[in-house]
């Protein structure tokens, strides 16, 4: 299922939740884990000297600090690096998303894992560059399915039973339905399909009555049995649902009371809206809020 | 020791040669080496004899050391006024001396000389607008760079990256096949928000041909990407060239002549292969200067003119919104202060002062927009011109040099900056990261795109 992951990281304290779940998905999954890291962000025009991510210094890269970098990052994972799972390590220099996207180019993973927002700690060096967040670029871009573990919540984990579907039944949502239904079967997965119906003004333009509310879910529900159910019928055991609120909202609260090990959604975003996370679209809210590793599928 | 291991008189013409000068970290031993580094009197006086011609024989010979030069140099002015950073007396101390010695000069002044030609003149040009006589400072900065570097007195970085046009014809290690690829890569990106977005490879006849700046392949190739996107939103039939797509020229900022005349003589090849009907550089302002302005003078072209219309990619944007190629949605518009930075290279240079406001007209909200004091042709320079953004031994001088354009953006209360140009682009993005102001800064492609009516026909599907 997950034969090669590209797990993206700092290594630093920030990527250590996102460091829980890649291994554990090496270690359950036989994966071979490639640990990728961005060293440096290109600094004073042409030259070769980039500011390090971890001492924000300038710095200027070559071999020597190439491979000391490399040996930190393997000394940073050691306790992990048992042996049960094959990795490799790699650094670069540049934009951390573009150089997380190019690596995903060379090595094409099945999945990219990266932590999610990395807060106040390395942020005037990763984000300094560029307007939207390493996170938000990487998902409208990639062209594999990528796991986000943002809060710490959402790493301690047991592995994975139960996937929650979220759907907007757009073309993006059936291509996270196909791959939701393989990681499903492939795991013995059950899968909780779950649409919510924005009922906020702002979205609807006015206050919707409650008849409306609940016509719509039924349509709803009703077109989550005819484009879902008859591929879900494969599965020991799913369910559907829909439920209006805000959405990102109702899809956390329904992760959770459902105790769900894995959201799976679409990304499809057209632009990169803004460099806040917080103000992004509703996968971005989701992955910032959830109390489980979050997927997002682009193409 | 006349030669030094890295530091010597050999340009690199192989890419082991650049990684060799590469691992010789922030270039310790090749400025140790520099040291001890004999200098070739005679080879430097023939040079002189054979190169040296009576424009800059005048100008040394004429100028009044009047000083009206003085407060035109920016550098003069954030320098407290030293006497030593007076134009006239930068220039008359180095090259002047080594034409009155005839050569005959020693290393040390040799190396001071370095110093001065790299970190005190960014060859702006801006002394020769105020000069009574017309005498250009920079230009003749430009002219000792180059006997400086045949010497192989030459910040590291600068002999390097001069090393990289020899090897690759471009200012960094990126290969013909790096560039297609890469510009492909982006366009596939791109393509699912907008349909049919391609990048035409060597295409024959097309209107356009497009150049860039490597960095963009190594470090930001999303601006490849915004170029193929504004092209296509304006119905352009354009194309880029497999080979002579680096439109740059740290060869330029070295002084390494003959390295100059190769890199732009792959663009012309490319030009001549391809029969555009007109190039367009990216938003990079010594890029055009190399290869519009003075390129055709490299390659020995007697009409003084590449061998297709060449225009900046300001002028291209001015024309595509100015005849409505290109809509903008007013209600888009930037509204917020904003500046604009002016690159000596292609506004003191090329007069293209218009273009750039053209530009602002469309994409500003009227009232949002703050001219920098002085600006247009007065207008200084970022601080990192010339190849100083680049050279770590000059750094803390660097540093110093981005005060005037930190006071004139903190003087105009805009916390946005528009730079269309890579140096200058460079430039205020390190004084932010230096000083702190608080500001932004962006090239004119990311904030067009945001405002662009797409026509219905180019729309995604939903």
């Amino acid at each position: 299922m997950f034969k090669k992951i590209l797990f993206a990281t700092s290594a630093t304290q920030a990527s250590d939740h996102a460091a829980r779940v890649a291994f554990n998905i090496a270690k359950n999954y036989q994966s071979s884990l490639n640990i990728f890291h961005v060293m440096g962000v290109p600094t004073r025009g042409y030259s070769q000297v980039v500011i390090d991510v971890k001492t924000k210094e300038e710095v200027a890269v070559d071999e020597d600090y190439t491979a000391w970098v490399t040996e930190e990052v393997r000394t940073y994972y050691e306790k992990h690096l048992d042996g049960s799972f094959e990795h490799t390590i790699d650094v670069a220099v540049g934009f951390p998303a573009r150089e997380i996207l190019r690596q995903a180019k060379t090595i094409k993973p099945d999945l990219i894992l990266i932590g999610g927002s990395t807060g106040d700690e390395d942020e005037s060096v990763y984000k300094k560059n560029s307007a939207g967040s390493t996170l938000q670029k990487v998902a409208k871009a990639a062209k594999c399915p990528v796991l986000v573990v943002n809060r710490p919540a959402a790493s301690f984990w047991g592995g994975l039973s139960n996937i929650v579907f979220g759907t907007d039944f757009s073309k993006t949502s059936d291509k996270a339905f196909d791959f939701a239904m393989k990681v499903a079967k492939a795991l013995d997965c059950e899968v909780n399909v779950f649409h919510a119906i924005d009922i906020t003004p702002l979205h609807t333009g006015k206050i919707l009555t409650q008849d409306e509310i609940e016509q719509q879910i039924r349509e709803s529900l009703r077109k989550i049995r005819a484009r879902y159910e008859p591929r879900l019928k494969e599965l020991k055991a799913y369910s559907m649902d829909v439920a209006e609120g805000i959405p990102y909202m109702e899809i956390v609260k329904y992760a959770r009371d459902n105790m769900a090990d894995l959201i799976i959604m679409a990304h499809h975003s057209r632009k990169v809206v803004s460099d806040d996370t917080r103000l992004g679209g509703n996968v971005e809210q989701v992955i910032v809020r959830a109390g489980c590793p979050v997927i997002s599928i682009n193409k | 020791m006349p030669e030094g291991k890295f530091c010597n008189k050999k340009p690199i013409d192989t890419a082991e040669g650049i990684n060799e000068l590469l691992s010789d970290t922030s270039g310790n031993n090749y400025y140790q080496e520099m040291k001890e580094l004999d200098i070739d009197s005679d080879l430097l006086w023939k040079t002189i004899q054979n190169t040296c011609k009576s424009r800059t024989k005048t100008w040394l010979e004429i100028c009044a050391h009047c000083g009206m030069c003085a407060e035109s140099c920016f550098l003069y002015q954030v320098n407290g006024r030293d006497p030593k950073q007076v134009p006239a007396y930068k220039i008359q101390s180095t090259l002047g001396e080594i034409i009155k010695r005839k050569g005959k000069v020693d290393n040390q002044f040799m190396r001071d000389t370095m110093e001065t030609a790299w970190s005190k003149c960014t060859c702006c040009n801006r002394c020769g607008t105020y000069c009574p006589h017309g005498i250009d400072t920079g230009i003749m900065f430009s002219y000792l760079r180059g006997l400086l570097y045949q010497q192989g007195f030459v910040p590291w970085e600068l002999k390097i990256g001069a090393g990289m046009h020899r090897v690759y014809r471009a200012q960094m290690d990126v290969t013909d096949e790096d560039f297609v690829d890469t510009f492909e890569w982006m366009v596939e990106e791109y393509e699912d928000d907008y349909p049919g977005l391609t990048v035409p490879v060597d295409v024959e006849n097309a209107d356009i041909m497009y150049t860039v700046n490597a960095r963009e392949v190594k470090h930001y190739p999303e601006d490849l990407a915004e170029a193929a996107i504004l092209f296509h939103m304006a119905g352009e039939n354009w194309t880029v060239p497999s080979k002579g797509w680096e439109q740059t020229s740290l060869a330029m900022f070295a002084g390494d002549w003959a390295a100059c005349k190769m890199q732009v003589e792959s663009v012309y090849e490319a030009m001549e292969r391809l029969k555009p009907a007109r190039m367009i550089g990216t938003e990079c302002g010594h890029a055009h200067r190399a290869t519009v302005i003075e390129g055709p003078y490299w390659a020995g072209r007697k009409n003084g003119q590449p061998p297709a219309e060449s225009i900046h990619y300001v002028e291209w944007l001015a024309e595509a919104l100015n005849t409505g190629k290109l809509k903008i949605d007013p209600s888009k518009r930037i509204k917020e202060l904003v500046t604009l930075q002016d690159s000596c290279n292609y506004i003191r240079n090329h007069g293209l002062k218009k273009a750039t406001r053209d530009i602002i007209k469309h994409i500003v909200e009227p009232g949002y927009f703050v001219e920098m004091s002085p600006n247009k042709e007065h207008n200084y320079c970022c601080g990192g011109g010339g190849g100083f953004n680049g050279i770590g031994l000059f750094r803390k001088q660097r540093n110093i040099a981005l005060l005037t354009k930190r006071d004139q953006i903190l003087a105009t209360g805009a916390k946005l900056v528009l730079a269309p140009c890579h140096n200058c682009w460079d430039a205020i993005r390190d004084l932010e990261e230096e000083y702190e102001i608080g500001i932004r800064w962006s090239f004119l492609k990311p904030i067009v795109i945001k405002m662009l009516v797409i026509p219905e026909h180019l729309k995604p599907e939903e």
